[in-house]
């Protein structure tokens, strides 16, 4: 199995991967700090799974060689799951790329990573609301200090492509049931 | 099924509406700060501080470790105990391996320092151990706290103006601070370049006139006095090419629009990762380039390679750039390592004045780039090699000759 670690620049893309493999790819705090994709290993219950750190990119359309690098390394391993990673506090834009990948039918797993840093702007995100509309697994994460991670590891398994028709059906839904719940309280 | 961009956006919109909730923001204290940094009537000040404080952390520490121990260790003990075991003293492999010696008054004398034997185990272990070690280290772990903290793209705010004008924009600083440490990264770091006219700009300037950090060092511990001059007429040389090739280069060089990240704390253990890995690096790759280029050098010393390149080359040397045809020797040391390069114009200098070391080593900076450089600049597009060496053969002659043209007016040269 492969794994592609994919997001914006500097949501943490290699924190994750250096936790994962035990590797060391360099972590900084600036976007673009990897312009080019490393693979690792990880043993996941038993199977040897190959974890690959890709540049970060804003959409699956490249305005630069780091991000020409990333969308082709998803283009090439079209059997490989994805986790993508998203900056908590800018979670729209994020959502933005995930979507892009799980319309090209890729098994996703999110990561809300910095959560930190969204609980610091007062943002609060319900990730298991989150991950009923999306239908595939969310999990919230500070991958520097490693909160998360493990649930994250075990929650891989999960990941399966969704049919973008089910996705806005239930974000339909969930508006419904909440406007009904609302209605409810009112009366 | 693939939505449109409008209706992606619009499911998204519905999605975090159902899932987020943004309380009030408050304004902390990492934001003020935030803000002081990269406002330039603030941030230009805080910047000019934080380079001052870069700059005298290195300066010190790399001459406490150096002068106030390698210099000793290598000097007293190193250099005399191995000229004594050595075998075959006066000998070619002696001359390479130890020390090359001088003639005086027809008889053969042993250097006295490690930096005049030009021996691969005494010259050569004394640069890259004794002098650039202790230099990369300290510009290293200064350089992690700069990115872990999350300077670098405040830096690139407050420089997007005066990088314009070159073609290129504010974060094209991280490339070029990371080339202060080694060329090779920022070559691969131009790849976050949006154009390909930006990639050639930044790809070229780096080559020819961002010094590496081994350089640098250097430059530090055997010319101090001297450095600041080599390293204005590298940034004057920076920003005039630039200019130029801005101008003429072909292609579109947009705005930048960046996030610029929250402060961070670093974190101890991924400084000390960066650090340790970035040095495991210099001893792998750098040193054992040091001790062939030294090698290399000697043998042709040994050969009379390069005393007759020197006399072949003399009219271009003492008539174009002013200076003596001596330098060949350090030239060709420059391709494979800059800083064995400056060790040994140094290990020369009672040949040349002031004036004509400073013009020798912008020259050595200038000429070509080191063997690794050039080896990660032909991966990036043998084109874009190709084209940035046609410029810096035109960047060598034209401001080779201009230094030493303006070192004739001063009356210095």
């Amino acid at each position: 199995m492969k794994i592609l670690l994919m997001g914006h620049p500097n949501v943490g893309k290699s924190v994750f991967f250096n936790r994962l493999t035990g590797a060391n790819v360099t972590e900084s705090n600036y976007p673009g700090t990897t312009v080019d994709y490393t693979k690792g290993w990880m043993k996941i219950e038993g199977e040897d799974v190959e974890i690959v750190d890709v540049p970060g990119t804003f959409s699956l359309n490249p305005k630069d060689r780091a991000e020409e690098v990333a969308v082709a390394m998803l283009h090439e391993n079209k059997d490989a799951k994805v986790i993508s990673v998203i900056d908590a506090s800018k979670i729209e834009r994020g959502l933005y790329l995930a979507m892009e990948i799980i319309e090209e039918g890729y098994p996703l797993v999110i990561a809300l990573n910095m959560r930190d840093v969204a609980e610091d702007k007062n943002i609060v995100i319900d990730a298991g609301r989150l991950e009923r509309i999306l239908g595939i697994p969310v999990v919230s994460t500070v991958a520097i200090a490693g909160e998360g991670i493990k649930e994250l590891i075990y929650r891989i398994k999960d990941a399966k492509p969704v049919n973008v028709a089910d996705i806005i059906a239930n974000a339909a839904n969930a508006s419904n049931t909440e406007s009904a719940a609302d209605a409810g309280g009112a009366a | 099924m693939k939505l449109s961009t409008g209706d992606r956006w619009d499911l998204i919109d519905k999605i975090s509406k159902e899932t987020v909730t943004f309380g009030a923001y408050k304004h902390t204290l990492k934001d003020a700060i935030g803000e002081l940094t990269v406002k330039p009537m603030t941030g230009i000040p805080v910047a000019i501080a934080i380079m001052y404080g870069f700059w005298s952390v290195f300066g010190s520490f790399a001459g406490f470790f150096t002068d106030g121990f390698f210099v000793r260790l290598f000097d007293a003990y190193w250099l005399p105990w191995l000229q004594e075991i050595f075998p075959g003293q006066g000998g070619w492999l002696y001359a390479i391996m130890v020390d090359a010696g001088g003639i005086e008054s027809g008889e053969f004398v042993l250097s006295s320092n490690c930096l005049e034997s030009f021996g691969v185990l005494t010259s050569g272990l004394f640069v890259a151990v004794g002098v650039v070690l202790p230099a990369i280290i300290i510009f290293y772990l200064m350089l992690a706290l700069l990115e872990d903290i999350g300077y670098m793209p405040r830096l690139a705010v407050l420089l997007d103006t005066v990088l314009h004008r070159v073609g290129l924009h504010g974060y094209a600083i991280v490339p070029t601070v990371l080339s202060l440490g080694c060329n090779v990264p920022g070559v691969a770091a131009t790849r976050i370049l949006e154009t390909k006219k930006q990639r050639f700009i930044m790809m070229t300037l780096l080559a020819i006139f961002i010094p590496c950090g081994a350089q640098i060092g250097i430059m530090q511990d055997l010319m101090p006095n001297l450095m600041g001059w080599i390293l204005l007429y590298l940034i004057i040389g920076y920003f005039i090419f630039g200019y130029i090739l801005n101008k003429i280069v072909p292609g579109k060089a947009p705005e930048f629009l960046i996030d610029v990240p929250p402060y961070r704390r670093p974190l101890l253990s991924n400084i000390g990762k960066k650090v340790g890995g970035r040095v495991r690096g210099f001893f792998v790759v750098a040193i054992p380039f040091v001790l062939l280029g030294c090698a290399i050098v000697g043998v042709l010393y040994q050969l009379g390679v390069i005393q007759f390149l020197g006399d072949a080359l003399a009219p271009v040397f003492v008539g174009w750039f002013g200076v003596p045809k001596e330098t060949a020797g350090p030239l060709i040391a420059a391709f494979l390592r800059k800083d064995l390069a400056v060790a040994q114009l140094d290990a020369i200098s009672d040949l040349m004045t002031p004036y004509q070391m400073i013009t020798a080593v912008v020259l050595v900076s200038i000429y070509f780039p080191c063997v690794a450089t050039f080896a990660m600049m032909l991966k990036e597009g043998w084109k874009e090699l190709l084209g940035a060496l046609a410029v810096l053969t035109v960047v060598v002659f034209a401001y080779g000759g201009l230094i030493h043209l303006i070192g004739i007016l001063l009356g210095v040269a």
